[in-house]
């Protein structure tokens, strides 16, 4: 159960005014869940889930990768490059990102085979990389986040 | 529920998979040594063990650690509380200061060590520059780093 | 002005019937007028300090009023007090004073109260304000400004330390029908040779808190110090290399919930609206609060928070501060400096005639200087663990001044002062951030909402982007010199005046003629204390200009300074200790440069010689070699360690360090868009201490800051004949 809770915002910034409450409450209170009840099923799970097993799992995966990259055209770096369209680019190509040298003369074109190899172990493929953590080390997960950012980035 | 081997324990938490091992380990399990830093494997506080090779562990899920051994900075002294070379080589170096970063500086030191174990300032410099100390304690984890690989011995400040 | 001695009195008195206690005391009263409801709660009570405690067992515990953030306070001020004492070092014990100002004013603290006792002239303050001073570093218990050893250790742990020695001898000299002056204490036991007799401190514990009180209690001389000076392993260590140290964001309260909390990014701004469709239906979610300034999500973990709250999309209100960029700001800086032209501006400091000075000048040199906004980026993220319920409150974080966080979580709160518990853990880093109440407030906020247990822990973006910044500012000089190349007129004008206030000041140059004055400049952005305050600023403005004076003078740096510091023996034997180290004036390869600087603050005189290495593509600082005197190096082995920490903390800000503002919002998020200086950019650093004057004690923590970014800079100009004005240096092409 999802119980809204808006609270009478002027009631609160009167208290404040009258200096009986300096620090104010939440203007809007939203309780989901009290601590301890079972939590509904969530609606998360079914949300645009790509029909696709394979692509399902590649988008969970994704996750982790979030953390330091974007995935929609345009969107801004992170700790890592965007990803929009990086099947086919260049190594050390996405404008506007502070590749290490390594990175940047490797020489490597990223194929499906190219970023398998690198998020399998970053460091052994590209000895000085800057990416230090992501590395995917089962082979169906790393094949399907593959697929995943391929699917995502080229549609 | 997902089992996991931490420190020579076998644990089972129910957990989303795709939770970074740093909040697992935290949180669930309730070991507070490892530290939440920067959360995009920048920083290196969350480094812990995983099949004995050193992880961000704020950016790696804790499906990776499914039938692996984690090690975490509250597992490297031997059963008896005999502290780690390394960990009493930052003592005798007197390396911390706030001490924050310093257990993912030391899982990174000890991993080091242990691939190895006569390491250059170079190959030193390299395998720790994924740790930031703000308080700059670089020159003293370097010292600390060549007294435990038997390589200098730091001047001993008195107990 | 009174004398200090009307209002700060040592006391002894009992606690639990078992243990001598020895405190020293700052009484309400003038003139303190303004901070006396502060510092306690009632007409003619006491606020104890600093105490020791002699427990049945022997064991001697110091009660430090400070927070520990890796400085190395808790053994340093140990060291004062039990070296007074001659207590045994093995069996001293550390306890942080709680932030309770309760407990100095109830019963316990009454049998403190010794009116009549004076303190040492050497304790006198020496300059107006002096109360003020120790008022700040331990009556709020506030852990700032490079205080702690030099205000509460020099005049309150020492003091404390040796009335318990006194009381204790006169108990045994009572107890043993012999001459007080016969009896001798070494590591804990009292000895009376003679007789042969002796006897662990605790003997005489009770019987000592019955003498009268030692009305001046006498303070070792230099030479009889045992266990100050000497490079004491610090008590915190073990435990931080074991995972068990607990920090603010370690706090474990059962039953506890996490929260992932974001406020708008223009500071100033409030949350109009949000669409949390999303986070609502997410694993682990408990609460989504829009808490008007900011917005939070309570949940069953912290990762489940952070993720739910990534899909709120929120709206938030225009401000003034919506249109203004960096370029913006550095304009508005030129404007206001402009506008204050000649003899504008608020005047800070002025002396000899300034305009005659440059009518005469034979050269005139004129530089104008820039720094950006630095935020702290302690390791540790901002985090607060707060419960709220049953009209009563508890708060764990780690907080530079934890009397202010308990009164910030009270109001918060909306209960009374003594209604709240404020547990106080290590900080994982302070460098001034810490001193700032904000997540406190946040967090009880938040635990008052929910009624349950919440750890509200900031991400690292939050964290640099609701920082209380280190104000960019500019700076703008003009310097005279005279035939013969003496510096003759200064004149500098400057945006921003913080603390302290005499930190654009050079009263230790000889210079005939100068005058500084400041402008204000309104901005949207919080500022705050940031380590070192505005010598991290002006350290950098002055060692600068100095230098470019020295260039138009045709001299060497160092033989520049010198000439300035002619009259001032202490200050040039430490400008000359840095230049031997360094082997000053020989010979460097090519692309190579040394540069000097030298900035006395906080009490400590520090000189600074780094050397550049310029043939790659960035500088790369090889080397530091540091003096520095702080009077008298309490503990030699933190004190170097603070200066090493100090240099790596400014050259992180010189080589990297840029808050940059676009649309009102902060530009940089993390590590990778604000990076931190790392292990293979690490300099050599060789530091020398100097002992110049053990009765005016200095600062360890943030002077060893102020001159690495011009030491460095001038170092650039050495190798490369290019001059620096504007920090940070990633701003700038080398190649």
């Amino acid at each position: 159960m999802t119980t809204a809770r808006n609270l009478a915002c002027l009631s609160i910034f009167l208290l404040a005014a009258c200096g009986a409450d300096p620090a104010p409450g939440p203007v809007e209170q939203i309780i989901v869940r009290e601590p301890g009840a079972t939590p509904v099923a969530s609606a998360a799970a079914t949300d645009a889930a790509p029909a696709n097993t394979m692509l399902a799992d590649g988008k969970a995966a994704f996750a982790n990768c979030a953390a330091c990259h974007t995935l929609e055209q345009g969107a801004p770096n992170g700790a890592g490059p965007n990803l929009f369209g990086i099947v086919g680019k260049a190594a050390g190509s996405v404008a506007g990102f502070n590749y290490s040298d390594a990175l940047k003369a490797s020489g490597v074109t990223w194929t499906a085979a190219e970023l398998d190899s690198y998020i399998a172990d970053p460091a052994a493929k590209i000895p000085g990389t800057t990416m230090v953590a992501g590395a995917i080390a089962d082979q169906a997960k790393r094949q399907a986040v593959i697929a995943y950012i391929e699917s995502a980035t080229t549609n | 529920m997902i089992k996991l081997n931490v420190n020579g324990q076998s644990k089972e938490v129910d957990v989303d998979p795709a939770t970074p091992i740093l909040w697992v380990v935290r949180e669930n399990l309730k070991m507070s040594g490892t530290k939440f830093g920067c959360g995009i494997a920048q920083c290196g506080a969350c480094t812990v063990h995983l099949d004995g090779k050193p992880i961000r562990s704020c950016s790696t899920p804790l499906s990776a650690a499914e039938g692996k051994t984690i090690t975490t900075i509250e597992g490297l002294a031997s059963e008896d509380g005999t502290l780690h070379k390394v960990q009493q080589a930052w003592i005798e170096a007197q390396v911390p200061q706030c001490g924050y970063c310093q257990s993912g500086q030391i899982m990174s030191a000890t991993a080091l060590l242990k691939e190895n174990p006569q390491p250059t300032d170079t190959q030193i410099d390299a395998a720790m520059a994924g740790n930031v100390c703000r308080c700059g304690m670089y020159g003293r984890i370097r010292k600390a780093i060549k007294a435990a690989a038997g390589i200098e011995q730091p001047a001993k400040v008195e107990a | 002005m009174g004398k200090w001695s009307r209002r700060a009195f040592i006391g002894a008195g009992v606690v639990a019937g078992s243990a001598l206690v020895v405190g020293v005391a700052v009484r309400q009263g003038n003139p303190i007028d303004r901070l006396s409801p502060l510092l306690t709660n009632g007409e003619n009570e006491q606020l104890l300090n600093a105490w020791v405690k002699v427990d049945t067992d022997n064991v001697v515990t110091a009660v430090i009023p400070h927070v520990e953030m890796g400085q190395g306070v808790y053994t340093a001020l140990a060291q004062m007090l039990a070296d007074e004492m001659d207590a045994d070092w093995n069996k001293v014990q550390i306890l942080e004073a709680p932030a309770d100002m309760q407990y100095v004013s109830d019963s316990i603290g009454r049998d403190f109260l010794f009116p009549n006792l004076q303190v040492p002239a050497l304790f006198e303050p020496t300059v107006a304000g002096g109360i003020l001073e120790l008022a700040q570093a331990m009556g709020l218990q506030f852990t700032g400004g490079s205080y702690s050893v030099r205000a509460t250790g020099q005049r309150a742990m020492r003091t404390a330390g040796a009335a318990a020695r006194e009381m204790l001898v006169a108990a045994a000299a009572s107890e043993w029908q012999v001459p007080a002056s016969e009896i001798s204490t070494a590591d804990s036991m009292l000895i009376h040779a003679k007789s042969g007799k002796s006897e662990p401190f605790a003997t005489f514990a009770l019987a000592a808190a019955e003498q009268s009180l030692p009305a001046k209690p006498k303070l070792k001389s230099p030479e009889n110090y045992k266990i100050m000076g000497q490079p004491k392993a610090r008590h915190d260590i073990p435990e931080k290399v074991d995972g068990s140290a607990v920090f603010g964001i370690d706090a474990d309260v059962p039953g506890m919930k996490y929260a992932a909390v974001k406020a708008p990014p223009v500071i100033g701004a409030t949350v109009e609206s949000m669409d949390a469709t999303t986070a609502k239906t997410m694993p682990g979610v408990l609460q989504i609060l829009n808490m008007g300034d900011f917005v939070a999500v309570v949940a069953d973990g912290y990762w489940q928070a952070q993720q739910a709250l990534g899909t709120i999309d929120t709206q938030y209100s225009k401000t003034e501060g919506d249109s203004l960029d960096q370029d913006a700001i550095f304009a508005r800086y030129a404007s206001h400096l402009d506008e204050a032209g000649e003899d504008g501006g608020d005047m800070q400091t002025e002396a000899g005639d300034v305009a005659k000075g440059f009518a005469e000048a034979a050269t005139k040199v004129e530089a104008e200087y820039k720094v950006p906004f630095l935020a702290h980026a302690t390791m540790e993220p901002m985090n607060c663990t707060a419960w709220v319920r049953d009209g009563k409150c508890d708060v764990w974080s780690g907080h530079q001044a934890p009397v202010n966080a308990r009164q910030a979580a009270a109001d918060a709160a909306g209960l009374p002062f003594e209604d709240v518990t404020y547990h106080n853990a290590y900080l994982g880093g302070g460098f001034g951030r810490r001193s700032n109440s904000d997540a406190i407030i946040m967090a009880t906020r938040i635990a008052k909402a929910t009624g349950y247990p919440v750890k509200m822990i900031w991400s690292r973006e939050e964290d640099t982007a609701q920082d209380h910044y280190r104000p960019s500012a500019t700076s703008r000089f003009k310097g005279g010199l005279d035939k013969d190349g003496k510096l003759v007129s200064w004149d500098n004008i400057h945006t921003h005046l913080f603390d302290p206030a005499d930190a654009p000041t050079v009263p230790y140059y000889n210079i005939a003629s100068h005058k500084i004055r400041k402008v204000d400049v309104p901005m949207h952005l919080r500022f705050g204390p940031w380590r070192s305050v505005d010598h991290s600023q002006h350290g950098f403005f002055i060692e600068s200009f100095v230098d470019e004076m020295a260039h138009a003078a045709g001299k060497d740096g160092y033989a520049f300074r010198r000439e300035l510091l002619a009259e001032s023996p202490r200050h040039l034997k430490v400008l000359e200790t840095a230049a031997k180290m360094s082997g000053w004036g020989s010979p460097l390869p090519e692309k190579h440069g040394r540069g000097i600087a030298f900035v006395p603050s906080f009490g400590s005189i520090v000189a600074q010689v780094a050397e550049v290495d310029m043939s790659g593509p960035k500088p790369k600082v090889t080397k530091v070699y540091v003096a520095a005197d702080p009077g008298f190096v309490i503990n030699p082995d933190g004190f170097t360690a603070q200066m090493e920490s100090a240099i790596v903390y400014g050259l992180t800000a010189a080589l990297y360090g840029d808050i940059t503002i676009k649309d009102g919002a902060v530009q940089q998020s993390n590590f990778h868009d604000y990076p931190m200086l790392r292990i293979d950019e690490m300099p050599d650093v060789e530091v020398a201490l100097i002992n110049g004057d053990h009765e005016r004690l200095g600062g360890g923590g943030e002077p060893g800051l102020p001159p690495i970014a011009p030491a460095v800079t001038n170092a650039i100009f050495a190798a490369t004949g290019t001059r620096i004005r504007e920090l940070p240096l990633s701003k700038h092409s080398f190649a």
